[in-house]
């Protein structure tokens, strides 16, 4: 039984693992290769930035669905300021400060709705990412607008330090900042009491509703980081930029074994998903699958993620203990 | 009454034990036909057991079932349906969305060319509505009706399947007055037409009167079957406890606590909604105050108030002559813990270690290394916790949804323990833990008294309220009505009290 446990522990990792040897033995001379390994860092950065902090949304049981439109609505607005400034380098910190300022708003307004009115997240934030769509599209008359400087914008998403472009650094550190915090700090073991029992941590003096409101406002913040890191890295912004991206974060984040019900799941889980999700991208393009069938492939690894995730807890279930049955109904004992 | 009818149900010499423990031994129990037949005992008489054999939820290990004479095997509850037994659970299942008729004929619907008539299903549910005059229209919306009027529709359903015995478990547990009085109303109208009832109460006002009969189990026994004429209270009382109540129950070795200072001071706290009015008492150091009383009595929603959970509407609480505006946070700082009542849905986070459950409520004196909190620190904190109550298994980090009730518990309980508390509120401490870890809980209790804490015990187990309690406080309808000594109270004094008794003695008088 131990040895099984022990197992369960590095089956993310290995996994990991196998996705890399296979692709290497199908593929020997495109995949292992810096060049390619950097591009698929590159191009799982904004959603790896964005899950870091949609994360603590998941922590507390609740939802974010708003984060592709508020993703493409920070890359508009970082992108308008900067115009707004003249192209400027100061355009660009003001464009920055906007642009998270508006995410961490987005955050505020969910919070306060979800904790407040009971409305749950999945409506409203369904509702605002119809919002922040809406406002993208007024802003942009719904056209695409280019931002090709100053130099200081575009470094974000193109400058490579020791061969690595900065939105791989950028995601290293707000996943470290996010592991930390979650790791680390009461804050973040609270996040887990509250998805996991939201009753008994409310009974062990937790302030439940101002940290889920918190958690939002963190999700939000993530996001805009993600929108302009997003921008830059296209140099450009328009109304649909970020659609879609909420899939690839939840996808990201199941695949990784955080719990969509709450209460569980870690950051390395989350990145490693992210990551998981950008090699079968890059697997799929390498070995010429056609894109039309890119979708069909990844909701199928999907399922299965989840469902060998549903199969393990069943196992514990079966110890007399079911994760799923807590705090749902207790007429089944 | 009516004449005595024959005889519908006949449970004889049932015997059934678990795991070598024998709960029932050679039970008899039988039912009439229109007659209310109470089921009385203590928490662990049997009383429950015995109903879940009739419903087909356990198979007795012997004894035979007749069921208007004819002997039957009852392995399901579908069974138990077929033969027109109904059993209306605590539990409501009802459907709010739908209305009356709907949730009556769930499952049955009456159907024309394959699609659902609703017109006669109207029509069916009228009808019975009429027949026993409930206080219900059958195209009512369920969301819009209260709890009681739900829990007729319970009983509609069970009719509707021409159910002849209806079980009812504790029926009036969460109704008003008002809704109680319908409900007895309608007992009363189903019995002139002839249907039985099983009537499963701890209240004995009631039992006195609805009851043709009472059955009062005691040990798995039968301790006596009355009729209506010979059901008295105290005798009732007597019966359930039985003669051998231990009455060295205040053993003379206990201190004498209400010498020490007061540490916690309550005064005319008075909840919202009238669950609990004007309580006053005072708790001193080091003393396990007890709170007796029935089940809805108002002690849950007066320990939560207390500690800040729910808000109450007035009145004061001091501890060490400091007032409280009590919340969680803020009575933990004060040096406050609580044990809540439902250990499974309010206790713990099924899903965290044992270690991060402990920590919980202690990060403000886990040790910090800057910003971070020291996983050592915290891990020196759980393994102390597990070595001072004997956690099992003895590893910081299995999740807690995994242990044994017992060992949850004392997870639950151990997280307090790592602070400097002054007062513990434990509500339920034992329901549903095996007796080694109930014992072990109740001498933890007395160590933390002897420490000087002040413990106050919410508990229904009548031995435990009396072993572990130095004093002792009765709570009926939300109100205190009696104050007990731990060396001159007997488990019938508390219940007497809590049954209101005492009261309608000194209003004869």
């Amino acid at each position: 039984m131990k040895k099984k446990i022990q197992w369960g522990k590095f089956s993310k990792p290995m996994i990991l693992v196998a996705f890399v040897i296979i692709l290497t033995i199908l593929r020997p001379d495109s995949f292992p290769t810096l060049g390619n390994i950097s591009n698929v860092l590159w191009s799982v950065s904004v959603y790896g930035i964005m899950v870091c902090g949609t994360i603590f949304v998941f922590l507390v049981g609740g939802i974010d669905l708003s984060i592709g439109s508020l993703c493409g609505l920070s890359a508009v607005v970082i992108v308008k300021t900067i115009h707004a400034f003249g192209d400027t380098e100061g355009g660009v910190a003001a464009g920055i400060m906007a642009a998270l300022l508006v995410g961490a708003l987005a955050g505020v307004i969910h919070g306060f709705v979800i904790t407040k009115f009971k409305v749950p997240a999945f409506l409203v934030t369904f509702a605002t990412s119809s919002i922040f769509l809406g406002l993208s599209m007024v802003l942009t008359n719904n056209k695409i607008i280019s931002c090709l400087g100053p130099d200081l914008f575009t470094a974000i998403g193109m400058m490579k330090i020791l061969g690595f472009p900065i939105p791989i650094y950028v995601m290293l550190i707000i996943a470290i900042v996010s592991w930390f915090v979650l790791r680390k700090t009461p804050f973040g073991r609270y996040m887990y009491a509250i998805g996991g029992n939201p009753a008994a941590a409310r009974l062990s003096g937790i302030n439940d509703t101002g940290l889920t409101f918190l958690a939002y406002i963190f999700s939000g913040i993530s996001t805009a980081l993600g929108g302009i890191v997003l921008a830059s890295m296209t140099q450009q912004c328009m109304a649909s930029t970020g659609s879609g991206y909420e899939t690839e974060v939840i996808t990201a984040a199941v695949i990784g074994g955080v719990s969509l019900l709450g209460g569980e799941g870690t950051v390395p889980g989350a990145i490693f998903g992210a990551v998981i999700i950008g090699l079968l991208n890059n697997g799929l393009n390498l070995m010429s699958v056609p894109s039309t069938e890119h979708g069909l492939v990844k909701g199928i690894v999907i399922i299965a993620a989840v469902a060998f995730d549903a199969l393990q807890h069943q196992d514990q279930a079966k110890k007399g203990f079911s994760f799923f049955s807590f705090g749902k109904s207790k007429k089944t004992a | 009454m009516s004449e005595k009818g024959e005889t519908i149900l006949e449970a004889k010499e049932i015997f059934k034990a678990f795991s070598g423990v024998p709960v029932l031994q050679g039970v008899h129990f039988d039912v009439r036909k229109g007659e209310v037949h109470a089921l009385m005992g203590e928490n662990g008489a049997g009383k429950s057991t015995l109903i879940k054999i009739i419903t087909g939820v356990y198979s007795k290990d012997r004894g035979s079932i007749f069921w208007e004479g004819k002997e039957v095997e009852i392995n399901s509850y579908k069974d138990c349906q077929r033969l027109g037994i109904a059993c209306i659970y605590q539990e409501l299942s009802v459907i709010p969305p739908l209305t009356v008729a709907q949730n009556v004929y769930l499952g049955r619907e009456p159907k024309k060319g394959g699609l659902i008539d609703y017109k006669k299903m109207n029509e069916m549910t009228a009808e019975l509505i009429a027949r026993y005059d409930f206080p219900l229209k059958p195209e009512t919306i369920v969301a819009n009706l209260g709890i009681g009027q739900r829990q007729l529709i319970e009983i509609l359903k069970g009719l509707s399947c021409n159910s002849r015995l209806l079980i009812m478990d504790e029926p009036t547990a969460s109704l008003s007055g008002k809704e109680a009085e319908s409900l007895f109303s309608i007992i009363n109208t189903l019995r002139k037409n002839g249907v039985s009832i099983i009537y499963i109460s701890h209240r004995l006002e009631e039992v006195y009167r609805l009851a043709d009969r009472l059955t009062v189990l005691r040990d798995g026994k039968n301790a006596a079957v009355l009729d209506q004429a010979d059901i008295q209270p105290l005798r009732v009382i007597e019966l359930m406890i039985g003669k051998t109540v231990d009455e060295s129950a205040g053993s003379s070795k206990q201190m004498r606590v209400s010498k020490n200072e007061v540490r916690l001071d309550v005064r005319g706290l008075t909840d919202e909604t009238g669950r609990f009015r004007d309580i006053s008492f005072t708790a001193h150091k080091g003393e396990i105050l007890g709170f007796g009383g029935l089940i809805g009595a108002g002690r849950t929603e007066l320990v939560r108030a207390i500690y800040g959970i729910d808000k109450f509407k007035s009145g004061e609480v001091y501890l060490d002559g400091k007032k409280l505006n009590p919340s969680p946070k803020r009575s933990i700082k004060a040096g406050f813990g609580f044990v809540p009542e439902d250990r499974r849905q309010q206790g713990f986070i099924p899903l965290l270690s044992i270690e991060k459950n402990v920590a919980l409520t202690n990060y403000d004196i886990v040790k910090r290394n800057g910003a971070a909190i020291s996983d050592a620190s915290e891990l020196a904190m759980c393994k102390e916790a597990i070595k001072k109550i004997d956690i099992r298994p003895a590893d910081p980090e299995k999740a807690v949804g995994l242990l044994s009730g017992g060992n949850q518990q004392k997870v639950v309980l151990g997280k307090w323990l790592m602070r400097d508390l002054k007062v513990l509120i434990i509500d339920e401490p034992t329901a549903g833990i095996d007796v080694g870890a109930k014992n072990e809980i109740y001498e933890l209790l007395e160590s933390l008294a002897k420490q000087g804490v002040t413990v106050l015990l919410v508990s229904s187990d009548l031995q435990e309220l009396i072993r572990v309690s130095h004093r002792i406080l009765v709570m009926r309808k939300g109100s205190i009505v009696k104050e007990f000594d731990k060396e001159t109270v007997t488990q019938a004094m508390v219940l007497a009290a809590a049954q209101g008794l005492e009261e309608s003695k000194e209003a004869a008088s």
